[in-house]
């Protein structure tokens, strides 16, 4: 590429009227503030992490399963106990080492009993063979072709038949150390059912009430040589571990088995300072936010704000259809969940939250406020109402914001569109011009950085909604706007015609354009960000970890 | 043969010889797969004399994933919806295991109406009435079971008529006098009728309902 002019590609680019384009207001000793902060996020290696960037690692699944058994083997030395106890324990506790330990020395019985390793005291066990002490150091199981097992077996003359599918030719039977004895078949079609439908990873025992969980040697053994399945069943452990772990997060595009490890937003008061957009390393286009269940870029804005808006927008325009349709956030994690059957009793897959779909309510709470959520449906219906006939005012402002942020929302949604348009542009002007297929790619620049520019401005918009009036906002409203106009003109040129006469001349506007609209778009993440971290915006409404004032 | 057509196969056989529960599952159509199951309203419940029918759908995955249930028969109970017939009962979601049968599933259907949980309801209007009068929930239960289950008269004798007139105050578990009363006012006696409802105006929690908040519904 030629030197004229270099962007995009060199992370350290940098501005030297950076300070002329920030607002005057801001002293120097700010400034230098911002620069301990950024200290506090760099860590010796890598490049200089801007502002509004926030330091993180990628981690493929074999590095997760890495720090698990460390832990596994941590608590397996500690307790001397196998590492497959040492697993259920610790997935028990949600991998709190610290809370296992302490509960472990506290109930050695209790501990293991609800991790599914012992079974209960009491149980009516059949004459067990295993009777002892209760604790259960390792784990067993009974794997027989004939019925060998010391478990209360069909007198021999009698071939074993399956209490599950009344097949009496399985010859193959497989237990847990609670003795339920079935035919291989069955617990191979249960473990990838519960694996596979449900996505579960916490088996237990077949038979009713039994607590019993099959640990991984014992899956592996019914599963035999669906190794699919038992991919699928590691990966979920791994899930599990992860999103166990405050400073870990799975990545949320399909099929991707990347985490990323970002320990400065591992706490929930760093969001009201800072956005926590994250790479997970496996493709360019895998990046969301570390912070919440937003899977895209919302910077500049903070996750709250963010989270805020799009409720906003979706109870807005379409209040009835949302409440009907089939899917909600797990008040507690945010994974997505499904309905399904009529009960109104959810459990969440992932973090086993129970809650009242009707009202989103905890479940445990309905004991004594089970009748909040028969008003849910009167009083979403008046909320709807009261939405159509709010002041026309209100509607208008929250309209013009809106409309800004759904129009950059679909040119951004029509990329795809531009890009293709482009490469048939850059292509026309090869055939016009003298310039080769590397001189031509600043086209391309150009809408990298447009698209690019337009996620920022998206975004302003929900935040500008929610900026008190006043001085500040103007600010931000001032570099929002200079973003915009330069983001326009930008998308003018790029669309205009090719005139074989004055493609150099357009070479040069377009380059230097794209170089503006990076620079705008820097000051407006950059500023943005110090807001953040300097506390210098405020919300015209309550907004989840900011003071009231 | 594939195993849950073997399974639900001996599970329907197995029903058809048990002679003493008085459960039955019958085909729907032509597929083992869509079933309707029914058994008997328990002696001592106001279920006692009715029949109800389940609709019963083995998903793919049976045994191993619970069978699917729903109320065909109208029953009011907290742990039924009203209007669907779909159920709250932890067998029929997480506590499910491969070993339990249709005909268990059943019982334990039966045993739900002999112990109503109306802190775990699926009925949150019909768990309210529950906790506020049980006597009156039960005369409206009765009713039910005696418009939809077929079950005998308040008096012990004879069957309403199915499809016959409905007395829309004592399915509704309110009282004629306050239906009366708001009617008097010029409002619609379904309207009236809903509205009570909604807001349990019944027994002792009467006394926390203030005739204008009643009104103030009536109005919207
Ligand atoms: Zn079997
Ligand atoms: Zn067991
Ligand atoms: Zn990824
Ligand atoms: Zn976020």
């Amino acid at each position: 590429m030629s030197s004229d002019y270099e962007f995009s590609d060199n992370d350290d680019f940098e501005y030297n009227d950076d300070e002329d384009m920030l607002d005057d207001d801001e002293g120097s000793a700010s400034d230098m503030e911002m620069d301990n902060i950024n200290d506090d996020f760099k860590i010796d290696k890598g490049p200089k992490i801007k502002v509004y960037e926030v330091e993180h690692d990628s981690l493929p699944q074999d590095a997760v399963v890495y720090l698990m058994r460390q832990d596994i083997e941590h608590i397996s030395g500690i307790f001397g106990v196998d590492s497959e106890v040492a697993s259920l324990l610790l997935r028990h506790m949600n991998w709190n080492k610290e809370r296992l330990i302490e509960k472990y020395m506290d109930n050695v019985n209790a501990v293991s009993v609800a991790a599914g390793i012992a079974p209960p005291e009491r149980s009516p066990e059949p004459s067990s063979s295993h009777g002892g002490p209760r604790r259960s150091s390792r784990l067993g199981f009974t794997k027989s072709s004939k019925s060998k097992s010391a478990e209360p077996s069909p007198p021999a003359s009698e071939p074993f038949v399956c209490p599950i599918c009344f097949d009496d030719t399985q010859q193959k039977t497989l237990s847990l150390t609670c003795g339920h004895l079935y035919c291989t078949a069955c617990w191979s079609t249960y473990v990838s059912s519960k694996v596979r439908t449900e996505g579960e990873s916490w088996i237990t025992c077949m038979a009713e009430n039994c607590t019993l969980v099959a640990p991984d040697s014992f899956v592996r053994t019914a599963l035999a040589d669906d190794t699919q399945t038992w991919a699928r069943f590691q990966e979920l452990l791994v899930r599990h571990f992860v999103s166990c772990m405050p400073s870990l997060k799975y990545c949320p595009y399909p099929s991707c088995t990347n985490t990323v490890s970002c320990p400065g937003a591992a706490s929930k008061s760093a969001l009201t300072s800072i956005v926590p957009t994250v790479h997970c390393g496996a493709s360019d286009t895998h990046v969301f936010c570390f912070g919440c269940a937003i899977d895209t870029d919302h910077r500049p804005v903070i996750c709250a704000v963010a989270k805020m808006w799009l409720q906003k927008c979706r109870d807005d325009s379409e209040t009835a259809n949302w409440i009907k349709s089939n899917t909600k956030e797990c008040s507690k994690c945010q994974s997505t969940i499904e309905k399904n059957g009529g009960c109104n009793h959810m459990t969440c897959k992932k973090c086993k939250y129970e809650f009242c779909w009707v009202c989103m309510g905890p479940w445990s709470e309905h004991g004594t406020a089970w009748y909040s959520c028969n008003r849910y449906d009167e009083k979403a219906s008046v909320d709807a109402r009261d939405a159509q006939s709010r002041s026309r005012a209100s509607l208008e402002r929250y309209l013009q914001y809106y409309n800004r942020w759904a129009n950059h929302e679909q040119s951004a949604r029509l990329s795809a569109e531009l890009y293709a348009k482009t490469e048939q542009k850059m292509e026309e002007m090869q055939l016009a011009s003298a310039l080769s297929w590397i001189e031509v790619q600043f086209m391309r620049k150009a809408v990298d950085e447009s698209v690019r520019c337009r996620g920022t401005l998206k975004w302003t918009y929900s935040m500008a909604y929610y900026l008190e009036k006043g001085n500040e906002k103007e600010l931000f409203e001032d570099n929002q706007r200079d973003l915009e106009r330069a983001v326009e003109e930008l998308s003018e040129l790029i669309e205009s015609p090719i005139d074989p006469e004055v493609i150099m001349s357009l070479r040069q506007k377009v380059t230097d354009k794209t170089v503006y609209v990076q620079k705008r778009n820097e000051i407006m993440l950059e500023d943005t960000a110090r807001g953040f971290l300097d506390g210098r915006w405020k919300w015209n409404v309550d907004v989840e970890g900011f003071e009231k004032d | 043969m594939d195993a849950r057509l073997r399974r639900v196969n001996k599970e329907i056989a197995d029903c058809k010889n048990d002679k003493t529960s008085h459960i039955s599952i019958d085909l729907v159509d032509n597929s083992p797969f869509h079933l309707r199951g029914s058994f008997d309203g328990p002696e001592g419940t106001p279920y006692e004399g009715g029949r109800f029918e389940v609709d019963i759908v083995i998903p793919e995955s049976y045994p191993f994933q619970p069978v699917k249930m729903r109320f065909l028969t109208r029953v009011y109970h907290p742990n039924v919806s009203s209007a669907s017939g779909a159920i709250c009962l932890d067998i029929l979601k997480d506590a499910w295991s491969p070993v339990l049968t249709l005909k268990s599933t059943l019982i334990s259907l039966q045993s739900l109406l002999c112990s109503p949980e109306p802190r775990d309801p699926q009925d949150a209007e019909v768990a309210k009435h529950y906790m506020t009068s049980k006597e009156s929930f039960e005369e409206t239960a009765r009713y039910w079971t005696q418009i939809y289950a077929g079950g005998p008269g308040k008096d012990g004798k004879g069957v309403v008529q199915k499809g016959g007139a409905k007395d829309e105050i004592a399915m509704a578990g309110l009282n004629k006098a306050h239906v009366d009363q708001f009617e008097a006012l010029g409002f619609d006696r379904s309207k009236v009728i809903d509205v009570l409802r909604r807001m349990n105006y019944r027994g002792a929690n009467i006394a926390n309902i203030n005739d204008d908040r009643v009104v103030e519904e009536l109005l919207k």
